[in-house]
């Protein structure tokens, strides 16, 4: 029933302009923050500590500009995610959907797989081309790339996709919930990145702390592999505990609700 | 409990012991949306392949009572059996169940096979049904072009063959003709006609009285949430007494033909149509030839005699007004029908609800 659920959602998500926009988007932001970051590197370090090419010469000089993609890739992430959800409640496609598979729980996971393996090809060909952007600007900036071909810098490397791919992830399941619980795609992307982008940012400027415990801080922190704040493992499975819970409370409305749109 | 509701329960048992005589049957189904009652106490039955109208005004909760039986909604109390199914196990009948639900909504950028192939993956169909049912409806050779290119009628037709994927063994079509020209309406009715041909049982419902009239066989009538009638649509119509329509040559002609029906004891009166030459007058085509007899008789020259049946539009209007008024077991259809129904077996004779 889940196979079925997923099958049917990527006949949706086969359609090209969301694979445009989407893998747009993504690529788009990636690609730009591996840029600005190699364009912006100093020749000389100073006493902010700000990058330098010297550093971005190391193994793990090509994952620098990735890193710093974390937050803006969740916001496309939760934003994709919760327009494939709070949309079928919007344009009245859920009822269609809920007479030809009555089981809830299994057409929400079907569909929630689906528009994970969506993001994950869109996160991974994304990193593709920032990695061929990356070489371009160590070329014309002058940086040795010998070490990034290493095999310590391609360990990096993969180490670093799969923690921005877990933080896509993440963001994507919160974008799914919000999609769900607030019954329009509209409203779930306006509230939601609100609360993930601004007021997090507020909360965490000003009570000191917050930020091991609020979700976008924790998910950024896991896209740049941990942070002082929030240490990669302690980000994780604070973010898991987050995730676990919504999707139970999302699942236990999704299946209980009236479908009345 | 209403006499319709204890000629209902020994139905709905039957159907929960796997009987088919109808393809739904509910007890007492209600639905309330917080203080407001969407359905209240609703005993439907609705004969095994039958072409079943679904009336009432907007807001009578038609709409709600498709999704009770869809299992889109949860009924706040009453049960039932759809396919011989409890109303709770919707996954048990959904898959012989096809819908559709308050309009076609589809995914505007996705062509009409791509918004059936996404239904066709969730219900595990087959893609091979998906272009039999398109050529079914119509839509062969526009399958590939995107939804949101499509006609009015187009998209209901797309959503009339979302609702056949399943080769439904009953088929729930909510206003399948809503916003559709007299040519969409006519063809939307000749493919109902042969779904029934085919063996499906289908629960229509429409605003358009008249359609309702010429495709369905049995009707459910419902008004602000409650079953005021159900039953054949005949028997329906059987219950207004037919009138004979008279015109005479002259004004005065239609003055004394008056005056003779009053003498007569029968009831008539004038219409105001054809500067007063026109009467309608309570007797069936039977008595014509007395009429003209009698009109004769009198001196009075008749240029024009007919019997009218009632429309289902009289019908129904008279019924709606009257349901609130009147009690079963005062002459109307519901304890008669109610009766009836005991000993009448899937037919279903009108049965009604205070």
């Amino acid at each position: 029933m889940i196979w079925r659920a997923f099958a049917s959602e990527w006949v949706k998500m086969r359609r090209r302009r969301l694979w445009y926009g989407s893998y747009g988007a993504i690529t788009g932001v990636i690609v730009l923050t591996t840029i600005v970051t190699i364009a912006g590197a100093l020749h000389h370090a100073n006493a902010r500590g700000d990058l330098t090419l010297a550093q971005l010469g190391h193994a793990s000089g090509l994952s620098q500009g990735l890193t710093q993609s974390g937050v803006l890739l969740g916001a496309v992430s939760f934003s994709i995610a919760a327009f494939q959800f709070g949309g079928e409640f919007a344009h009245g496609t859920l009822r269609n959907l809920l007479v030809r598979q009555p089981r809830r729980t299994a057409l929400m996971v079907g569909k929630c797989l689906a528009v994970l393996t969506f993001l994950i090809g869109a996160v991974v060909a994304a990193t593709m081309v920032a990695i061929c952007a990356a070489f371009v600007m160590a070329h014309l900036r002058g940086i040795s790339t010998d070490a990034w071909t290493s095999g310590v810098g391609m360990t990096d490397l993969g180490t670093l996709l799969g923690d921005l791919t877990i933080s896509a992830c993440g963001f994507a399941i919160i974008g799914m919930i919000a999609g769900v619980l607030l019954r329009s795609s509209v409203i779930a992307i306006a509230a939601g990145l609100a609360v993930l982008l601004p007021v997090e940012t507020i909360l965490t400027d000003a009570i000191p702390g917050t930020a091991r415990w609020l979700p976008a801080q924790l998910l950024e922190a896991i896209a740049q592999g941990g942070s002082s704040a929030a240490p990669f493992t302690a980000a994780l499975a604070t973010v898991s505990a987050y995730l676990v819970g919504a999707v139970l409370i999302a699942l236990f409305v999704f299946v209980r609700q009236d479908v009345t749109a | 409990m209403s006499a319709a509701a204890l000629a209902t329960e020994p139905v709905v048992q039957a159907l929960e012991r796997g009987s088919n005589s109808y393809a739904v049957a509910t007890l007492g189904l209600t639905k309330r949306f917080g203080k407001r009652l969407a359905v209240d106490g609703l005993d439907l039955r609705i004969p095994a392949g039958s072409i079943t109208g679904f009336v009432g005004p907007n807001g009578a909760g038609k709409t709600t009572t498709i999704r009770m039986l869809l299992g889109l909604i949860r009924p706040s109390a009453g049960r039932g059996t759809v396919l011989g199914h409890p109303l709770g196990n919707a996954r048990a009948y959904l898959g012989r169940v096809g819908a559709l639900i308050e309009g076609p909504t589809f995914y505007p950028a996705l062509s009409g096979r791509e918004n059936l192939m996404v239904l066709a993956h969730l219900g595990g169909i087959s893609g091979k049904r998906v272009d039999v049912v398109l050529d079914r409806v119509g839509l062969g050779a526009r399958g590939l072009d995107p939804f949101r290119t499509y006609s009015l009628g187009m998209r209901q037709r797309l959503g009339i063959g979302a609702a056949l994927l399943p080769n439904p063994e009953l088929l729930v079509l909510d206003e399948p003709t809503n916003g559709l020209d007299p040519y969409g309406i006519a063809e939307i009715r000749a493919m109902l006609r042969s779904f029934a041909d085919d063996g499906m049982t289908v629960f229509v419902s429409s605003h358009l009285l008249a359609e309702i009239q010429q495709i369905c066989e049995h009707l459910v009538v419902i008004e602000a949430g409650r079953l005021i009638f159900q039953g054949g649509v005949e028997e329906l119509l059987a219950a207004r007494a037919p009138e004979l329509v008279v015109r005479t040559e002259s004004c005065e002609d239609a003055r004394r033909l008056l005056r003779l029906m009053t003498r007569i004891g029968r009831s008539a009166q004038m219409t105001g149509d054809d500067e007063g030459r026109t009467l309608e007058i309570a007797a069936d085509c039977n008595w014509a030839g007395d009429l003209n007899r009698l009109a004769m008789a009198d001196g009075i020259t008749l240029v024009h005699l007919a019997e009218r049946r009632a429309t289902l539009e009289e019908a129904f209007f008279e019924i709606t007004r009257n349901c609130g008024e009147k009690t079963p077991g005062k002459g109307e259809p519901a304890g008669a029908a109610a009766d009836s129904d005991r000993s009448s077996g899937a037919r279903g004779a009108g049965a009604a609800r205070p």
